[in-house]
């Protein structure tokens, strides 16, 4: 027993020696080295009971990609178990709307052209109506057509003031005739 | 959810397989398995199906298809007159969108119709098959050959220049 043990021991320290002598001396197929795969290499460590080979596993740390993942799934599960569960709620007991002709003489509202309930609810309360979109849009149209008529007008006012002279525009201010000294210009000899 | 085909469009004819008398005293496992389905999968299903559906019941509510109003055509519209023009253009837009879905919707006959007739179908289809050719052409024509930045303007100029080589061959023609 005593011996069987010793040899064990003997065995797994061979093995640890010739498994960290591979990963260090350079490639050696793994089949080859005929014991056990270990994560890693493994170092034997005292107090070893009969029941097995007690092995400090030597292996890159794993500890910053734990934390990621837990991490990563808590904020995800965070929110998103809630709306999962209020979606499935949604789904479930309100259900979606079902089609149906237009009735005679009633213009539906503009939430009642979706079918999701959830569609519905963020159309009527978080949305523009389409009319009031459609009406923006030709308004900043309309604005945007006004000012590039005005610009072009303006344009060819400026031309014509400037080929024609009798517009308030292009008066370029010229000294005071009055001011010209014609004295030397008065006698012929000078 | 998304919804399920509606069965009623392309509805198969029944199948015209005769009951058969088994003379044998072993009896069908066909039928062994249909109730175990029956009992293990279908049952349950359909309670949890329509308790569903009678949650849903108590609070109804529809949804419709918006119709919109006709607008003046890109054609009809004045130079310069750029409100028109985006009326025009919208207008066109879910006019191409129908167009799309009449497209799709005779593809689908086809293709219904091939599933149904099986080996039969290159008699028996020639209807829906001439009436696909026809509405792919008509696409074609129309909306072929825009591009992703096709729009109203475009196609009314694809629209003038077709009617322009009509008129070139029929001149051609009557030569």
């Amino acid at each position: 027993m005593a011996a069987m043990s010793l040899l064990l021991r003997a065995a797994a320290a061979w093995g640890a020696r010739r498994a960290a002598s591979g990963a260090a001396g350079g490639a050696r197929l793994p089949w080859l080295t005929g014991t056990a795969r270990l994560p890693g290499t493994g170092a034997p460590v005292r107090h070893s009971s009969s029941h097995g080979k007690r092995m400090f596993i030597i292996k890159a740390t794993s500890f910053y990609d734990t934390r990621f993942l837990n991490l990563l799934r808590f904020y995800i599960f965070l929110t998103g178990i809630p709306v999962a569960l209020f979606i499935t709620y949604v789904n479930i007991f309100i259900g979606e709307a079902e089609l149906a002709e237009i009735p005679e003489g009633y213009t539906p509202e503009y939430w009642e052209y979706y079918k999701h309930p959830i569609s519905r609810w963020i159309a009527r309360y978080l949305l523009d109506p389409p009319e009031k979109n459609y009406e923006k849009e030709m308004a900043l149209l309309d604005i945007e057509a006004k000012k590039t008529e005005l610009r072009l007008t303006e344009l060819e006012a400026r031309r014509l003031m400037r080929h024609r002279g009798d517009g308030p525009w292009y008066h370029y201010e010229t000294p005071d005739k009055n001011l010209i000294d014609n004295s030397m210009k008065s006698t012929p000899d000078n | 959810m998304p919804e399920d085909r509606d069965w009623e469009a392309y509805k198969v004819p029944p199948t015209r397989t005769p009951v058969s008398e088994s003379t044998s005293s072993v009896p069908n496992p066909i039928t062994f398995i249909q109730t175990a389905f029956n009992y293990v999968i279908d049952a349950p299903v359909t309670f949890v199906r329509e308790w569903i559906e009678r949650q849903q019941a108590k609070n109804k509510f529809y949804y419709y298809h918006q119709k919109f109003r006709r607008v003046p055509d890109l054609s009809e519209c004045l130079e310069g007159d750029y409100l028109c023009f985006f009326e025009a253009e919208a207008q066109w837009r879910r006019d191409r969108m129908v167009d799309q879905e009449i497209v799709d919707i005779v593809r689908d006959r086809l293709g219904a119709c091939k599933q149904r007739e099986g080996p039969n179908q290159f008699q028996n289809c020639a209807k829906e098959v001439e009436q696909l050719a026809q509405v792919t052409k008509a696409y074609q024509d129309r909306y072929g050959d825009l591009g992703y930045h096709g729009n109203a303007r475009t196609c009314l100029m694809k629209q003038k220049h077709r009617m322009m080589e009509e008129r070139k061959a029929q001149a051609n023609a009557s030569e």
